[in-house]
């Protein structure tokens, strides 16, 4: 019964959403755009760091690699987007292949840094490749076809449909044989050894999934601002900001990206257009103080009290988003 | 005598980095606390600075008292009333309170000392001691001199006095301390003081050789990742090393490669040491890694 009913809930919402740009100004569609594209970023992280275990903070490469790869793509190959895209992809695939194996030896604190001094290493590396990235120049790609109404509407919809891509991806995931050794590998990875899973694999795979979604958003972010540069796309901010709307929205959980995703990006809007001199300051008052007052995470609090209790997309057996509980 | 000139350069900046790193490393090392804040923290000893000399026309070195101990209070009283709360819960938690703290002291800064970037001209500036081709400029030197002595002063501070032993055996158990009478919380807003202390002071040295605005912070919190992990964790002798090597290997790489590659070069040091040798040069065994295995 729960679970119809929150399919049920899911369909109508995705409905609301294809209507949206019918009655909705182009404005608003941007705003719900750039909430799409959070969404898929932190969809990602949810599957190295909420599924897996492993805290992938400097995940924004992936972002970055593939905004320069369908960019380089698009201005020095002449390529069509869709093809841009696909080499953006890849290339993060690829990238992940290679430094995979030896950076998910690491845990905790140390894997997280790790990830963090890879983005800025490679953010370093395409600063310097002049010739190829246009460097601190940035990289001009050619615009899209059609009128601006023509355009605003194409990335919303092409948005829309990556976050439903990854979350019936992540759906089917989670459910899957995959899905079980990856949660496995989070409570114990020793004991998943024991079962017979090969750790390795798994953990690289996972990353490899996790990074082919965020490069993807990295992709149509380079196509939809026309204009990347690497301080841009290679910003941290967008890690921390993804890391903070996981733990809000609750780690590990299907519906958690999303709604933290909506919660966060509403927040820095209303903050920007209310108090702009002062919006960086309250954002950072209201983390701190959704941390202190709730360490589950503000949605995770609703959640259990008034939408979703008995949730059957939640995993029965997670942990406490926070760990463990203060003591005192 | 170019090579020489390089090596010069990178250890006068390496003994700064050190300095940069040793609140951060500290504060990481005792509590398992990684302070996004840092740079932040940083930045503003740099801008107490700023407006003692700009108002007073005092030497900058002699300001370092007075923005250590501003930034001592503030680190004392965040840790006290804000991030006390949560420390016993996930690393990530912390993570994102101090994310939250960057943010609020960035915004701070800017509306005080607007977004233009600022730096302190002393009458000194430009001089130095020349030895044939070698340049050694006073600033530069001077900064070293009180970097070397406030790693020095931390160091004996911790090996000498009870406070900085309470402070040891907490990052060693923090239950054990508990049980033979340290006051943890005391000691941890005292560890956050200290850091943040560290810090204002370190930002009061930037000030004299860099050009800083609000929003260059977050360079020298990376920095002091790099050299906590080269170091090893919560070590003292291990940030002076850390620094070291940092600072020398980006003045040899902006000269051998474009200098562009200056910060790659800080970063595949950084993951390559992860990868071989995850302990750092220097570390042993805090509090912190203990829990984890």
């Amino acid at each position: 019964m729960k679970k119809t009913g929150l399919v049920s809930l899911l369909v109508v919402a995705g409905g609301f959403f294809l209507l949206c740009p019918f009655f909705l100004n182009a404005y608003v569609l941007r705003i719900l755009t750039n909430i799409f594209m959070f969404a898929v970023i932190t969809q990602a992280l949810n599957i190295i760091a909420g599924y897996t275990g492993y805290p992938a903070f400097g995940n924004v490469v992936f972002f970055g690699l593939g905004a320069y790869g369908t960019g380089i793509m698009m201005v020095k190959f002449q390529l069509p987007f869709v093809g841009s895209m696909l080499v953006g992809s890849l290339l993060c695939v690829l990238f992940t292949a290679v430094f995979g194996l030896p950076l998910l030896r690491l845990r905790g604190h140390y894997f997280a840094i790790a990830t963090l001094g890879l983005n800025e290493a490679t953010r370093a590396v395409v600063d310097n490749l002049t010739n190829l990235t246009g460097g601190g120049m940035g990289l001009s790609l050619p615009l899209p076809y059609g009128t601006v109404q023509a355009n605003t509407r194409f990335f919303y919809y092409l948005l829309l449909g990556t976050s439903v891509l990854s979350l019936l991806f992540s759906a089917v995931l989670i459910k899957s044989r995959f899905g079980f050794a990856l949660r496995t590998i989070r409570s114990n990875e020793e004991s998943a050894e024991g079962f017979g899973i090969n750790t390795v694999r798994h953990k690289i795979l996972s990353w490899m999934i996790s990074a082919l979604l965020t490069g993807m958003a990295g992709c149509i972010y380079a196509y939809w601002m026309s204009y990347i540069e690497p301080s841009a796309v290679f910003d941290m901010t967008i890690s921390i900001k993804s890391f903070v709307m996981l733990l809000l929205g609750g780690t590990g959980t299907l519906l958690g990206p999303i709604l933290g995703a909506f919660f966060v990006e509403g927040l820095s809007l209303l903050t920007w257009s209310y108090l702009l001199n002062y919006h960086i300051g309250i954002l950072g008052i209201l983390i701190m103080a959704v941390v202190i007052f709730s360490p589950r995470g503000f949605i995770a609090f609703l959640k259990d009290r008034l939408l979703f209790a008995g949730d059957p997309f939640t995993l029965k057996n997670r942990e406490p988003a926070s760990g463990r509980r203060p003591e005192r | 005598m170019l090579g020489l000139q390089v090596i010069i350069n990178g250890i006068l900046s390496g003994g700064l980095y050190a300095v940069v790193a040793i609140g951060f490393s500290l504060i990481w090392g005792v509590m398992n606390l990684i302070n996004l804040a840092h740079g932040s923290m940083i930045i503003l000893g740099a801008y107490i600075t700023y407006l003692i000399t700009d108002k007073t026309g005092l030497d900058p070195f002699l300001t370092l008292p007075v923005s250590g101990l501003i930034l001592f209070s503030v680190g004392f009283l965040t840790q006290k009333f804000l991030i006390n709360r949560i420390i016993q819960a996930s690393v990530f938690m912390t993570l994102i309170l101090t994310f939250g703290l960057d943010l609020l002291f960035i915004n701070m800064n800017l509306s005080l000392f607007t977004a233009d970037l600022r730096s302190i001209t002393t009458s000194y500036a430009g001089l130095g001691w020349k030895f044939g081709d070698l340049a050694i400029p006073y600033t530069r030197s001077g900064v070293f001199v009180f970097a070397l002595i406030l790693t020095l002063g931390l160091f004996l501070f911790m090996e000498r006095t009870r406070l900085g032993k309470a402070i040891k055996a907490t990052s060693f158990d923090r239950e054990a301390a508990g049980l033979v009478g340290v006051n943890v919380s005391r000691v941890y807003a005292l560890t956050f003081g200290l850091g943040a202390g560290m810090a204002g002071m370190a930002g009061s040295l930037i000030s004299v050789v860099y050009s800083f605005s609000p929003v260059v912070g977050a360079t020298f919190t990376m920095k002091s990742f790099v050299v906590v992990v080269l170091g090893g964790l919560g070590s003292i002798p291990g940030a002076i090393i850390g620094g070291l090597i940092l600072g020398i290997a980006e003045n040899i790489a902006s000269v051998a490669l474009e200098a562009g590659y200056k910060d790659a070069i800080s970063f595949i040091l950084l993951v390559g040491i992860l990868v071989f040798r995850p302990r750092g040069i220097l570390g042993k065994k805090f509090y912190a890694e203990v829990k984890e295995s």
